[in-house]
């Protein structure tokens, strides 16, 4: 059974580019054809601008498509920018009725979940209470428990997961969790690529509009993540993508991180040692060659830190056969959070990259030193004895 | 696994279903609960905050109507077919009043819902009518007050009174028609709303709210009729003043302008609805 049947889909907007110019055309989505099963979860995933949210217009009916039919089986909810369609002035309860309806919700309906509801959200105490003198962590609470009881077939998830805190995070999964095995089609769009591979049972990537790859989301977040990992590589490196024609003379295997007796880890603290090792398969000697790690934000888009062998110092040759390049760093910067880790090896003065790998590894960062601003930054201190001028104390 | 009821939509490119009438009126029968909370929401936070509150419905327009008879009455002699002034104002100010109220709110609604507009989806025609909605029950606070302001000038109330339904229906989609046009043109080109109320005053002056229909010239008749709330006053005066069945001619001018404006209308707000969100 299909619920959801995109057959050549496009979206034109007319844009004006400044005050003399014509219209010009825009189109955000091309000729997107997809099919997602009963009780499927599908992932999109893509860059800004890709035309992610585009889509997720056209299903909800925000606007018209301008070519192609969409096909749905069954009611459609779209779970996005909760809190839509409160008034200020309005209570918790007036507002809870007032937008569960603007979201398609029957009085009748309301009524029946309502405790549910507002057990969820977590104000119970405040219901009465206009939301205007809500903090704006109720307000997100109580938008998300409305559209979280909607009671559809399909369901439109826009990324919402990013609300509230940690706690109120994981109510949010495990209710998302709870509409999947209840059988409801999910349709899924993110930029956290762990909470797609998570929870999708497939993945597809739009680019400029179009859908370039679809399937399990293993393989099309690698897709992705190779899209964006190459040109944040090139644009740093300034060297191009390896061609995938040559066969390349040295391998990536694997990265694996190290604590310092030696053992595997898979997470560290911020301020604690880290081992990392770049485990490669060397066919053809590689002279001048460098090996290089980097630490990406969980959606791939922000570099966070490099180890490279050219930074270190020193010569490196690679020789035929398996080996592997460790990097140790007495103290690892970064802050408590999720890495994704992808590494490369090129040559000096060489356009080309050899290979590069960009995995499923994770580095989990737990809080350790306790660390204020972007990362922490190795040092050590002293005191300085300087001659007492007066007025002046010495530091204690 | 939920039981659900097969329902399958189509999303089409918007021309293609253009006149698609009975699949949007099934769907806005199945917002009913939405038109429904978002009326008596507009009708409750209408008057939040003030100290006069839901009796502002009613002083509107007789503070009009005060002025009228002070002007007209006093000053300029207005005919008023026998009936005191006051109340033939006052049968003319009271549907004047729903009509402009109704229409310059309206026209607004799409726009001041931007936000909502662009993030979920329901029938928009919603938004304007839950106005005209608001708008209807001041009209009939009014009303109301009508019958008050009959026994004080000693105007028997009689059988007559029950044509004011089916005009008050006809009024009202008349209103309807015209609120679905300004709001979704309002979307596309703001101008509607700044001319808004200047049109308004133009219905007015264009209609026997200060002075009685039998001042207009035989010839000018037939296009004069062709504004409904025209023929619709009438109507409002012959049923209440002179407790008669309403004029037929009027009325049916009056029911033929609203009956193929009302569709075309609708029409039209669908066919804009599709790209709303991306104009808005």
């Amino acid at each position: 059974m299909i619920d959801i049947a995109f057959d050549r889909v496009s979206k034109r907007y007319r844009i004006r580019q400044s005050q003399h110019a014509g219209m010009k055309d825009f189109w955000a989505v091309r000729e997107v054809s997809f099919e997602v099963g009963r009780g499927e979860t599908f992932g999109l995933i893509g860059h800004n601008g890709a035309g992610k949210s585009t889509l997720l217009k056209l299903l909800s009916r925000i606007t018209s498509p301008t070519q192609g039919e969409i096909r749905l089986n069954g009611k459609i909810a779209a779970l996005i920018e909760v809190g839509s369609g409160f008034h200020p002035e309005l209570s918790g309860r007036d507002n809870i009725y007032l937008s569960g309806s603007i979201l398609g919700m029957k009085r009748r309906e309301i009524a029946a979940k309502f405790d549910k509801i507002v057990d969820f959200s977590g104000v119970s105490e405040f219901i009465d209470t206009p939301v205007k003198w809500y903090s704006s962590g109720m307000y997100v609470r109580l938008g998300f428990a409305i559209a979280a009881h909607l009671d559809a077939d399909i369901l439109l998830v826009d990324e919402v997961l990013a609300v509230g805190d940690a706690q109120f995070q994981v109510q949010c999964q495990e209710r998302l969790a709870e509409l999947r095995r209840n059988g409801t089609t999910m349709l899924f769009i993110s930029h956290d690529l762990v909470s797609i591979e998570k929870l999708c049972d497939r993945v597809g990537l739009m680019q400029r509009g179009q859908l370039i790859a679809s399937g399990a989301p293993h393989e099309v977040i690698e897709d992705y993540e190779r899209v964006t990992a190459t040109s944040h590589v090139a644009a740093m490196a300034d060297v191009s993508p390896p061609t995938p024609e040559a066969a390349p003379a040295a391998e990536i295997e694997t990265i694996t991180f190290h604590g310092v007796e030696g053992g595997e880890i898979l997470g560290t603290r911020t301020g604690a040692p880290l081992i990392a090792r770049v485990h490669y398969n060397v066919t053809a000697p590689v002279t001048d060659a460098i090996v290089e790690v980097f630490y990406y934000s969980r959606d791939g888009s922000v570099l966070h830190c490099q180890h490279s062998t050219a930074l270190a110092g020193g010569q490196l040759t690679l020789v035929p056969g398996r080996g592997a390049i460790e990097f140790s760093s007495p103290e690892i910067g970064l802050q408590p959070g999720t890495y994704s880790i992808g590494a490369t090896i090129r040559q000096h003065n060489s356009p080309a990259t050899i290979d590069w790998h960009y995995g499923r590894t994770l580095l989990y960062v737990e809080p350790g030193k306790s660390v204020r601003g972007y990362f922490f930054t190795p040092h050590d201190w002293r005191v300085v004895e300087k001659h007492a001028h007066a007025g002046e104390r010495p530091h204690a | 696994m939920a039981v659900r009821a097969e329902a399958v939509t189509i999303i089409r490119p918007a021309g293609s279903a253009w006149s698609n009438f009975a699949v949007h009126l099934r769907e806005l029968a199945d917002y009913g609960d939405l038109l429904r909370t978002l009326s008596v929401h507009r009708i409750s936070v209408r008057y939040r905050q003030t100290v006069l509150g839901v009796v502002w419905a009613v002083l509107q327009p007789l503070l009009m109507m005060a002025i009228f008879v002070g002007v007209f009455s006093y000053l300029a002699r207005m005919p008023s077919e026998g009936s005191p002034y006051a109340l033939f104002a006052y049968t003319a100010l009271l549907p004047w009043t729903f009509f402009s109220t109704a229409v310059t709110n309206a026209t607004g609604s799409l726009v001041n819902h931007t936000q909502l507009i662009t993030k979920v989806y329901f029938p928009r025609e919603i938004l304007p009518v839950t106005y005209v909605i608001a708008s209807l029950f001041d009209f009939l606070l009014g009303l109301v007050a009508l019958i008050g302001l009959m026994m004080w000038f000693n105007v028997p109330v009689t059988a007559a009174s029950w044509h004011l339904v089916p005009v008050v229906a006809l009024l009202t989609a008349w209103i309807l028609a015209v609120a679905l046009l300004s709001s979704a043109a309002q979307v596309r080109w703001r101008d509607i709303g700044v001319a808004m109320p200047l049109l308004v005053q133009i219905v007015m002056f264009a209609s026997p709210v200060i002075y009685p229909l039998g001042l207009v010239p035989a010839a000018w008749r037939p296009w004069y009729l062709l504004n409904p709330i025209a023929g619709i006053i009438n109507s409002f005066r012959d049923i209440l003043l002179r407790g008669v069945q309403p004029e037929p001619l009027p009325l049916l001018y009056a029911a033929i302008v609203t009956a193929c404006t009302l569709p075309v209308a609708y029409a039209i707000f669908k066919r804009a609805e599709a790209t709303m969100a991306d104009v808005v």
